[in-house]
């Protein structure tokens, strides 16, 4: 029994604390701010200091590192929602996936596989991404598996949020019926609710729990599984599910408010045909933008101005992108959405405030007093997929933009003279 | 005989896209593809790139009878045209996409339409993407919203030899032969790398590893070679000696090889590797066949030059990397390298691979150009421009009714709402030789029988 060991660990909501603090004054001056707030812009200097955003107005300060941003856009760190950062290197290579597990299910953290010198870091760094959440594959069950907040910082020391979402689906499948999934998630959540707080302090007592519940020998529950449906149940963890079809979502909002779940509906293709009922529920989308293929029979009516149509009605969107690599790309599906009628101060806080407020993480995502220095300075309008930026600060610090991508490119790109091993 | 024989020679005055002993009059799958009604349009003030690297502004374009009949400053207005102010926006050409697997791989993604790889046996030159097209993909509708006038589908990349792949004009019709393009040449697709030696080394059977995938392609021209110097000595036989002696039994997949060996038919390679690029130009010279463009190529930028050198164009994402390990080695500036390469010579394409991608193949050149741009090259919007237009049109074997902006041309447009460089650009209308096709403003825009309905009876798919 390996779980008895860890069970402390599991039990309760761990917050880590960014390690990494940026010791150095900066001053940013005549940045054109968007805030992850405000709808409007506004030109203002941004002092930085002990990792944190310490002043924003017009004053000056006596400090060595001074950034002219006249002209230039300023924006919060981009969180990406839905990324295996950290969890896989190369798709196709096995090896390298930290994303599933084999026995756990429910209880499946990815947090203890993340490698934060994984290439995509550096690379998604440089492309405007300062944070990301690691979800990990679907499990066998409907709901389970937790997911990850790290920054993308490239420290050793991790700094992040452990533990701080489930995962599940519901949808069309090979096999099995959506109506069994259904079933199967009001079976779980019972059974979370029906846990009693004296049951998760020992591990003799959940043994006695688990022996009386048919359902968790049926899918094979183990002791860190039920810990994760307490945590559940108990501590207002948002719980995303993946799901599309219109039907589907109707009934997820009926779940979230028969148990009062912390929902987020993710991937939400049909959202567009329950806008009302959604609008209602209070219910966080997160939604692929650019993505308006009817891939599925679950998707029929993806439409590329969803995005604009759910924020008319209120709703609160994040994006994600392909689980491949580039997450970056989720500033180029708000491109897309802005150029099919979303606001581009709606897009901005979809990837940034939104993502901070749904998930509980502080000051993440917002350029206020206060908040942890995650911002970045563009060459251009970081809605435009060609545009970089040119100054990503973590917790203060002033970021390496270099990545294996870049060197590639300068080592066939210049000093040709030498071999090109050398260079 | 004779008949034959007269045929055949026929065959060669003709334009031969299928095997050259098929009589003409009996050649199957032929394009039986027709404009659809189309009327005399003068765009006036537009801004203009034209696909072939120049960029005009404040200029005027009319198109007449399916073509480009005039460009210029000021064109005189007649009272049977009717006039479309283009102020502030811009024209290019049709974009075209050299990658796609819409029609094989349809939406919705379902194991009873997925029909891309014939993954039974690494070598299938026999099989002919069309005819595994579902014409009621309602993803073709999507990219003609994009932009999209003609795409190239190709068999997958399971295979070391894939089958024939095959050029289509973007307008939906009921049979694919009347959405095939005039008198574009098939293409051959075939794959390198990691795919074909996973697909039947799983299964173990060759080839399992890189050497038995050169070692595939290899045995397959040596037959392919063999079939063809029997079919040449026959065809060089006089008639009399043809009536007494035996023609080569057909053969589908040698067919379509000798198809390739004498021209006939282009070699579009999946490969990502430069050294495993490297390998398939020894092959290609070995037996004589040339490769119109490596696809995906991920490390095109290693071996630029070489690309150069041998006029093959590499057919390009902007970005993907890492689903794979031979697509580990991505530089955001692949593209321009290789459009760079030897004082500009290289030929550039992006493509799209992908559904998606193919809505938005302005963004993919856009975010490609600024890359380039960031690694130091002078490259304008105008030359980049080529990487979706001409530059494809080449690879596909039509660049000369269509790709660029030249009079004489397949009228195949787009006008965009502003600079098609921008991400806040949406194309507004769309001709297909001169039809309108797509025409944001009024909602015109064509609906497949697969998205009528499905939802709401009394609806389209996408209809609010």
């Amino acid at each position: 029994m390996l779980n008895f060991r860890f069970k402390k660990y599991f039990a309760t909501f761990l917050f880590i604390f960014a390690n990494s603090i940026g010791a150095e004054e900066v001053l940013i001056t005549n940045a054109n701010i968007y805030d992850g707030k405000s709808d409007d812009p506004f030109i203002s200097n941004i002092y930085i200091k002990n990792g944190k955003i310490k002043n924003i107005s017009n004053n000056l300060f006596d400090v060595e590192n001074v950034i002219d941003a006249s002209g230039m856009i300023v924006t919060p760190g981009f969180i990406a929602t839905d990324t295996e950062i950290g969890i896989v290197e190369i798709g196709a290579l096995s090896v390298t996936r930290d994303d599933r597990p084999s026995m756990y299910n429910i209880g499946f953290s990815v947090f203890d596989a993340f490698n934060p010198n994984s290439t995509l870091i550096p690379w998604n760094r440089a492309n405007g991404i300062t944070s990301a959440i690691t979800l990990p594959k679907y499990s066998s069950s409907p709901i389970g598996g937790l997911g990850s907040f790290f920054d993308l910082d490239s420290n050793l020391n991790i700094s992040g949020t452990k533990d701080m979402v489930m995962v599940g689906r519901v949808g069309g499948s090979s096999s099995g019926s959506r109506a069994e999934t259904f079933a199967l998630i009001e079976d779980l959540l019972d059974l979370a609710f029906s846990i009693d707080p004296r049951v998760v302090k020992s591990n003799a007592e959940i043994i006695k729990f688990m022996s009386e519940m048919p359902l968790v020998s049926h899918l094979d529950l183990q002791i860190r599984d039920i810990h994760a449906l307490y945590k559940l149940a108990n501590t207002d963890l948002p719980l995303i599910i993946e799901s599309n079809r219109a039907s589907d979502i109707l009934k997820l909002i009926d779940l979230k408010n028969k148990y009062n779940l912390n929902l987020v509906i993710m991937g939400a293709q049909e959202a567009t045909l329950v806008i009302e009922q959604l609008k209602d529920s209070d219910i966080p989308l997160i939604v692929n933008p650019i993505n308006n293929i009817p891939n599925s029979f679950d998707e029929l009516a993806s439409n590329i101005n969803a995005s604009a149509r759910l924020e008319d009605a209120g709703i609160t969107l994040m994006f994600n992108a392909p689980r491949d690599h580039n997450y970056h790309l989720i500033r180029q599906g708000a491109g897309v959405a802005v150029a099919n009628g979303m606001s581009y101060s709606g897009a901005i806080k979809a990837l940034s405030s939104n993502v901070s407020k749904t998930f509980k993480l502080g000051s993440k995502g917002l350029i206020e007093e206060g908040a942890s220095a995650d911002l970045m300075i563009w060459n251009a309008d970081p809605l435009e997929p060609s545009s970089m930026p040119i100054k990503v600060f973590i917790n203060g610090i002033d970021t390496d933009l270099t990545t294996r991508s870049s060197r590639l490119r300068d080592r066939y790109t210049k000093n040709l003279d030498k071999p090109n091993i050398y260079r | 005989m004779k008949i034959i024989y007269i045929k055949h020679i026929l065959s060669f005055v003709l334009i031969a896209s299928l095997s050259q002993f098929i009589s003409s009059e009996n050649e199957p799958f032929k394009s039986t593809y027709f404009p659809m009604p189309y009327s005399k349009v003068l765009f006036q003030n537009a801004n203009i790139f034209d696909g072939d690297g120049n960029k005009f502004l404040d200029t005027d374009l009319i198109i007449q009878d399916g073509k480009i009949v005039a460009i210029g400053k000021d064109l005189p207005k007649s009272n049977d045209i009717k006039v479309i102010d283009a102020t502030n926006k811009w024209i290019t050409p049709g974009i075209i996409d050299i990658h796609s697997h819409m029609g094989v791989y349809p939406a919705p993604s379902v194991r009873t339409s997925s029909d891309g790889n014939e993954s039974t046996s690494p070598v299938t030159a026999d099989v002919w993407a069309e005819h595994s097209i579902w014409v009621q993909d309602p993803q073709f509708a999507l990219a003609l919203k994009g932009g999209v006038t003609t795409f190239h589908v190709l068999p997958g990349s399971a295979n070391l030899i894939g089958g024939r792949g095959v050029t289509a004009k973007n307008v939906q019709r009921n049979t694919i032969n009347s959405m095939k393009f005039p008198d574009a040449p098939h293409s051959l697709k075939m794959a390198c790398g990691e795919n074909p030696k996973r697909v039947y080394g799983n299964r173990s059977q060759a080839p399992s590893t890189r050497m038995g995938n050169a070692a595939g392609y290899r045995k397959s021209w040596i037959k392919a070679t063999s079939y063809l110097s029997r079919l040449e000595e026959y065809e060089s036989k006089s008639e009399e000696a043809k009536e007494m002696g035996y023609k080569p039994q057909r053969d589908l997949e040698l067919e379509t090889l000798a198809g390739v060996l004498r021209g006939d038919i282009l070699v579009h390679n999946h490969c990502y590797r430069a050294d495993e690029m490297a390998v398939m130009i020894d092959i290609a010279n070995e037996f004589g066949y040339e490769i119109t463009a490596f696809h995906h190529a991920v490390e095109a930028y290693k071996i630029a030059d070489l690309l150069a050198d041998n006029n093959i164009c590499a057919a390009l994402w902007a970005d993907w990397w890492g689903f794979k390990h031979e697509a580990y080695d991505m530089v955001q500036a692949n593209v321009a390298i290789v459009d760079q390469a030897r004082n500009g010579k290289g030929c550039a394409i992006v493509h799209s691979d992908s559904e998606i991608g193919i809505q938005h193949l302005n963004q993919e050149a856009s975010k490609a150009l600024a890359a380039g741009i960031r690694a130091g090259y002078d490259i304008s919007e105008a030359r980049a421009m080529k990487w979706i237009t001409s530059n494809p049109a080449k690879a596909a074997g039509i660049y000369d009714v269509t790709g660029s902006l030249k009079v004489g041309k397949n009228a195949d447009i787009v006008l965009w709402s502003g600079n098609p460089f921008s991400v806040y650009t949406l194309a507004e209308q769309v001709f297909i030789d001169g039809a309108l096709a797509y025409d944001r403003d009024s909602g015109y825009e064509p609906a497949s029988d697969f998205d009528l309905g499905i939802l709401n009876p009394n609806k389209n798919r996408i209809e609010e």
